[in-house]
C-alpha cells in the first residue's frame, strides 16, 4: 500500500502552540495538521500515514505520554517528538525508554525544533521502507509451499542439498527442485541473499 | 579508595570472586565517581577499571551484570562511549548519572543507548534500585 505524503502532527491542548508550530512548520515547507487532543489524534489515526508527532506532554484527559503508550500498543511506528513546558528527567527517561525519537524541553530555538522535525520524518521514511521490504519477504515466504518451506530452513541453516535429503528423507534431485523453486520465488539470486532475508524477517 | 582493593592492573575492585555479576563503573577520578563508588558499596563486585577500554573488557565478560557511567570520562565523550558500549553490548545495562535537570544531556543520553539516566544528587537511592534490578 502507498504512504500518504509525510505530514507532521501537532498535538497540543493549547491553541497558541498548536498554531504557532503549524505556522513554522509550514514556513519550512513542511506540511501540518493540528490535533487538540490525544483523543482527536487517535480518532483518526491512520497507520499508512507518514510523518512525525509533535506531542505535548501534559494534557487535559489522555497525557502525552499515555498517547505514546496506546500508539505502542497499535504497532504505530511514528516517531513522537515530545514537547514540555515543565519535564523532568525521569519523565523524558521514560519517553525515550518507550521509543520516542526526541524530548524537547521548552523554550527552544525554532531551528532545533526543525532539524528535530527533519530528523523524524528521515527516520520515518527509513522505518516505512524497511517494513515494506519485511513485509514483501513475507508474502513470498507465505508463497512457498510446507515442503519448500522445509527445505528453505534447512538450506539456511547451512545445510548441504546432501544433508537436507537425508533430513526430509527424500533424494537429492528432489531437494534440488525445490531448492530452484524456492529461489525462484523468494527472488533470490544466491544463498546468502535467502540467508539475509530471513534474518531480515526473524532475526537470531 | 575507601572500601576498594587495588587490582592488579590498576582497577579498584570491591569484594571478590565470588559469583556476584560486576557491576562496571566508568567515570574519571571525580568527586562524583567516589560518590557513586560510595553509594555502590553495599554490593559486591563493584569494579572501576582505569581505561574505558578495560571498562569495556569488563563488560564483555560473562558475569558483566551492569554498566554505570559516573561522570565525565576523560579520553572520550559519554554519547560516543555509550555508542560503543551499546554497539559491543546489546542486552547489557547501562546508566548514566546527570547533573540535576540536565535534559539535553539525559535525552542525548537515552538516544545513544542508555537504559536509563539518573540524577545525581539526589537520586542514589534509584541508582541501587536500578543496579540491583540488572544484577539479580
Amino acid at each position: 500500500m502507498k504512504d500518504s505524503p509525510q505530514t507532521v502532527i501537532v498535538v497540543d491542548d493549547d491553541d497558541a502552540v498548536r498554531n504557532s508550530l503549524r505556522l513554522l512548520l509550514k514556513s519550512a515547507g513542511i506540511h501540518a495538521e493540528v490535533a487538540e487532543s490525544a483523543r482527536e489524534y487517535l480518532g483518526r489515526f491512520d497507520a499508512n500515514q507518514g510523518g512525525c508527532l509533535l506531542l505535548d506532554v501534559r494534557m487535559p484527559g489522555m497525557s502525552g505520554l499515555e498517547l505514546q503508550q496506546e500508539l505502542n500498543m497499535r504497532g504505530a511506528t511514528i516517531p513522537v517528538i515530545f514537547i514540555t513546558g515543565n519535564g523532568d528527567i525521569p519523565m523524558a527517561v521514560e519517553a525515550m525508554q518507550h521509543g520516542a525519537f526526541d524530548f524537547l524541553q521548552k523554550p527552544f530555538r525554532d531551528q532545533d525544533l526543525l532539524d528535530r522535525v527533519q530528523r523524524a520524518l528521515a527516520r520515518d521514511t527509513e522505518n516505512r521502507t524497511r517494513l515494506r521490504h519485511t513485509d514483501r519477504i513475507r508474502e513470498r515466504l507465505a508463497s512457498l509451499s510446507p515442503r519448500e518451506r522445509e527445505v528453505l530452513e534447512l538450506v539456511t541453516q547451512g545445510k548441504a542439498n546432501k544433508m537436507v535429503a537425508s533430513d526430509l528423507g527424500v533424494s537429492q534431485r528432489t531437494v534440488e527442485i525445490h531448492r530452484a523453486h524456492v529461489m525462484q520465488k523468494m527472488e533470490a539470486s544466491s544463498l546468502a541473499e535467502l540467508v539475509r532475508m530471513m534474518m531480515t524477517v526473524a532475526p537470531p | 579508595m575507601a572500601g576498594l582493593e587495588e587490582k592488579t592492573d590498576g582497577a579498584a575492585r570491591n569484594g571478590g570472586s565470588n559469583g556476584a555479576r560486576t557491576i562496571i563503573v566508568a567515570g574519571q577520578s571525580s568527586q562524583r565517581t567516589h560518590e557513586v563508588l560510595r553509594a555502590l558499596s553495599g554490593f559486591e563486585n563493584v569494579v572501576w577499571p582505569t581505561t574505558l577500554e578495560s571498562a569495556l573488557e569488563e563488560s564483555s565478560a560473562d558475569n558483566a551484570g551492569c554498566l554505570v557511567i559516573a561522570d565525565d570520562l576523560q579520553e572520550e565523550a559519554v554519547d560516543e562511549f555509550l555508542q560503543e558500549a551499546r554497539g559491543r553490548h546489546r542486552n547489557l545495562p547501562i546508566f548514566v548519572i546527570t547533573d540535576p535537570d540536565d535534559m539535553a544531556e539525559a535525552v542525548s543520553a537515552m538516544r545513544h543507548g542508555a537504559t536509563a539516566v539518573i540524577e545525581i544528587p539526589p537520586s542514589y537511592a534509584m541508582l541501587c534500585e536500578e543496579v540491583t534490578r540488572a544484577t539479580r
